[in-house]
């Protein structure tokens, strides 16, 4: 186990157990590894925290909590990347911003695709889609 | 930054694998053709560059906001 100091406090983790982003996140090209941080009340929404900058941390969330047709089907190349095969499951995970108003929104535009298999993950950008990259919670 | 001219029918090699070609020139819009392994992500720029922002504000959240939103979200499940 190692402990380090994030901007939330002291957390202790187990390396073996980290996700691993191979091409770090969009504009964050340098951030491969994070915790994924339990979530301590009920809900759908939780973080990963950078062990690579311990300033960063994102939100998280599974967009079908709030969008149950929303899907993501990865191309071969994003496969390889999570080295994974055809008939591997890989979730869609989406970016949660959370502004000051708390009126939070999802970017749907850049989905996270998240294999459990491998522990890899990579944020993919969905060009000619009508998702939006901050995509108000539907009333 | 290097800076090349090049006419429609023109390209540009970039290392072994990676090819741009001018297409086709109308008015002030050009038409470029890439050719590139399927492993390099092409982005338009301004969309790439909008969603870096939005990753930068994703990055600016407060615990005690996610703490206070999770009961009121949870009941949508």
């Amino acid at each position: 186990m190692e402990t380090i100091e994030t901007r939330f406090g002291e957390v202790t983790y187990d390396p073996d157990n980290l996700l691993h982003f191979p091409a770090g996140l969009i504009g964050f090209p340098n951030l491969h590894d994070f915790i994924v941080m339990p979530n301590k009340k009920q809900g759908p929404l939780f973080w990963i925290q950078s062990v690579d900058d311990l300033d960063l941390a994102f939100v998280l969330t599974d967009p079908t909590n709030f969008f149950l047709d929303y899907k993501v089907i990865p191309e071969e190349s994003e496969k390889t990347l999570l080295q994974i095969n055809r008939e591997d499951e890989c979730y869609a995970l989406s970016v949660v911003t959370v502004p000051t108003d708390k009126k939070i929104t999802l970017n749907l535009a850049a989905p996270i695709l998240f294999s459990p298999k491998s522990n890899r993950a990579i944020q993919v950008i969905l060009e000619n889609s009508e998702y939006q990259a901050k995509t108000p919670l539907p009333g | 930054m290097l800076v090349l001219t090049r006419k429609a029918g023109e390209g540009i090699v970039i290392g072994d694998n990676i090819t741009i070609k001018i297409l086709e020139i109308k008015g002030n819009t050009i038409r470029v053709g890439i050719d590139a392994p399927r492993d390099n992500k092409i982005y338009r720029q301004e969309v790439y560059e909008q969603i870096s922002k939005e990753n930068r504000e994703a990055a600016q959240w407060q615990l005690e906001d996610l703490d206070e939103l999770t009961p009121s979200t949870s009941k949508e499940k």
